[in-house]
C-alpha cells in the first residue's frame, strides 16, 4: 500500500493521486474508524485530507494507511435519484455554442448518464457528480457569477452538480429543480442527523430527468 | 434575563463561537469566530470558557442598550469608547453601547457571563447567513447571557484588564511566515519568488469566505482536481492574484494552493482591514 502523503498546514495531511480502489477502500475503512487524533476528513475528486487536533507527522498516519485492507470489496452502492430539471439555463445557448451542437443535443447529452455522487463539497451538501459526457468537460467561466440560486443544475469541469445553496459560482448553468438539497432547520442541536440535513450521500446515484 | 438589546447592527454582527467540527466532508465549514485570540482573551476576562459563544462585530456602527447591569468583555479592535478592548467592566441599565471608534483592526469580540445564550447548528452558534445556518441578528433583537455574574470575584473590582502582552495591535502593515502550500512545486520558481518579493493589498472584496490580495499578477500553473481546502491556504485562480480562504470558505476547490499561513497567524490576518500592505516570507521547512 503505497498511497502518497503530503502534509498540508500544519495539522492537515493530503493523501492524493489516490486510484480508484485506494479511494474505495479508505472509504470503507473511515466509516468504521479514523486514525487516533484525527478530527475529521474531507474528500476531494482523487484526494483526501486528514484533519488532527495536533501536527501528525506523515509517517504515523503511513502507518494506519498499511492497516487498511484495500482489497477490492463491493463499491459504495447508495441510492437511485430521479431529479426532475427544467432545462431553462442562461448558459445553455454558450454551451452548445462552445461544443457546436444545438441546445436540445446538450439536454440529451446531460440528461442521459447516471452520474455517481462523487462527494459533497464546495457547499453544504453541493454533490459533485461523476459520469458527466466527455463532451461537456469545459473549463470554468473566466469570470464567476455573484450569486446562483439553490437548485440550479451545472456542470464545471469533469463535473456535474447541482447549488444547494445561493453562492457564487463559476460553473455553467444549464437548467434547475425544485428539489431541495440542504435543510439547514434539521441541523440545528449538537448531533443533527445527516440524512435528514443532506438529500444526498457519497456514493448514490442521480439521473436528470428533462421536465416540460 | 435580558441585557443587550441590538439598536443597530452597523457594518455586521453575529453570534460566533469555536465553529463546527465533523462537517467539512458534507460542505459545511468550520465557520467560528474570525479571530480566535480575540474570543478567547474575551471569555476570559470573565472566567468563561474559551470558546463561549460571542457577539462579533465587524467595524463600526453597532449599537446596543444595556437592558440591565452585566459585566461585559471585549477584545480585538479597540471601537467601543465606552468599553476599551481588552478589559472586562461592569455595564450599567439603561447605558448605550456604540461602536463608533474607528479603530486598527477588524472585528472586535465582545463576551458576557457564561457567554451569550444562543441555539446550536451542527453542534456551533456560529452564523453563516450564506448556508442559513445560525441566527441573523437585527435591530430589536435581544441577547442574553448565560450566567447573572462572572465565574471570577467581581466584589469590589472596577475593571479587569488582560495583561499586556497578551493584547494585540494591528498594524497598517503586516508580515507573516508562510508553509508551501499542497501544489507549492506546481508553481514556477519565478512565481514563488514574485510572490513573496511584493507586497501585496487587502482588497476591499473580501469576507469571511476569503481575503482577496491585490499585486503584481504570479503564473499560474493548471488548475487541479477538486481536492479539500482548508482555512488559511493561498488559492490562485487564474488571475495570479491569490486569495486566503477563510473559515466560512468552500471546502473544496479546483485552483491551485501555493501556500498557507500557520495555524495562529489566520487570528492576525483576520483583523488585516482592506487597504492593509502584506508581505510573506517562507518559513524554514
Amino acid at each position: 500500500m503505497d498511497i502518497a502523503l503530503k502534509a498540508y498546514g500544519e495539522t492537515g495531511i493530503l493523501a492524493h493521486h489516490l486510484s480508484e480502489p485506494e479511494r474505495q477502500g479508505l472509504g470503507r475503512a473511515l466509516i468504521a474508524h479514523q486514525p487516533q487524533g484525527c478530527l475529521e476528513y474531507v474528500w476531494g475528486d482523487d484526494s483526501v485530507c486528514f484533519i488532527f487536533e495536533q501536527p501528525t507527522s506523515t509517517d504515523e498516519l503511513s502507518k494506519w494507511l498499511e492497516k487498511i485492507n484495500m482489497a477490492v470489496g463491493a463499491p459504495l452502492c447508495g441510492e437511485l435519484h430521479e431529479v426532475p430539471v427544467v432545462y431553462d439555463g442562461p448558459d445553455l445557448e454558450s454551451v452548445a455554442a462552445q461544443i457546436g451542437l444545438s441546445i436540445d443535443e446538450v439536454i440529451g447529452i446531460h440528461s442521459a448518464p447516471t452520474y455517481t455522487v462523487r462527494m459533497l463539497g464546495f457547499a453544504p451538501g453541493f454533490p459533485y457528480l461523476a459520469g458527466l459526457d466527455q463532451r461537456l468537460h469545459l473549463p470554468r467561466k473566466g469570470s464567476p457569477r455573484k450569486r446562483i440560486e439553490p437548485g440550479a443544475v451545472a456542470i464545471g469541469g469533469s463535473h456535474a452538480g447541482i447549488y444547494s445553496v445561493a453562492s457564487p459560482g463559476g460553473w455553467h448553468l444549464l437548467g434547475r429543480t425544485e428539489w431541495v438539497l440542504f435543510d439547514p432547520a434539521a441541523a440545528r442541536g449538537s448531533g443533527p442527523d445527516a440524512k435528514k440535513v443532506f438529500l444526498f450521500s457519497p456514493g448514490d446515484q442521480l439521473r436528470f430527468q428533462p421536465v416540460r | 434575563m435580558m441585557s443587550l438589546e441590538v439598536l443597530s447592527p452597523g457594518s455586521g454582527i453575529a453570534l460566533q463561537d469555536a465553529g463546527r467540527v465533523g462537517w467539512l466532508r458534507f460542505g459545511v465549514p468550520r465557520g467560528g469566530a474570525m479571530d480566535r485570540h480575540a474570543m478567547h482573551a474575551a471569555n476570559r476576562l470573565l472566567g468563561n470558557p474559551s470558546a463561549s459563544p460571542v457577539l462579533e462585530i465587524l467595524m463600526q456602527g453597532a449599537r446596543f442598550r444595556v437592558l440591565e447591569d452585566c459585566w461585559a468583555a471585549l477584545a480585538g479592535a479597540d471601537s467601543c469608547p465606552a468599553l476599551p478592548a481588552w478589559t472586562a467592566v461592569e455595564l450599567k441599565a439603561g447605558q448605550v453601547l456604540e461602536f463608533s471608534a474607528k479603530a486598527s483592526g477588524l472585528f472586535a469580540y465582545l463576551a458576557v457571563s457564561g457567554g451569550f445564550v444562543a441555539e446550536r447548528w451542527f453542534g456551533s452558534v456560529s452564523a453563516d447567513p450564506r448556508s442559513g445556518l445560525g441566527r441573523t441578528l437585527k435591530k430589536g433583537d435581544q441577547l442574553v447571557p448565560v450566567a447573572r455574574n462572572p465565574q471570577v470575584s467581581t466584589q469590589g473590582v472596577a475593571r479587569r484588564i488582560l495583561r499586556d502582552e497578551e493584547r494585540r495591535s494591528y498594524a497598517p502593515q503586516e508580515s507573516f511566515q508562510l508553509l508551501p502550500g499542497p501544489q507549492f512545486a506546481d508553481f514556477s520558481n519565478q512565481a514563488r519568488d514574485g510572490f513573496v518579493a511584493q507586497e501585496w493589498v487587502v482588497s476591499p472584496a473580501s469576507d469571511r469566505t476569503g481575503y482577496r490580495l491585490l499585486g503584481g499578477a504570479i503564473a499560474v500553473p493548471d488548475s487541479i482536481r477538486s481536492e479539500p481546502v482548508l482555512p488559511g491556504s493561498f488559492q490562485v485562480p487564474g488571475n495570479g492574484q491569490p486569495i486566503i480562504t477563510m473559515v466560512d470558505g468552500p471546502t473544496v476547490g479546483g485552483y491551485p494552493k501555493i501556500a498557507v499561513l500557520q495555524d495562529a497567524d489566520r487570528d492576525r490576518l483576520a483583523q488585516c482591514a482592506p487597504g492593509t500592505h502584506l508581505c510573506f516570507r517562507w518559513a524554514d521547512y
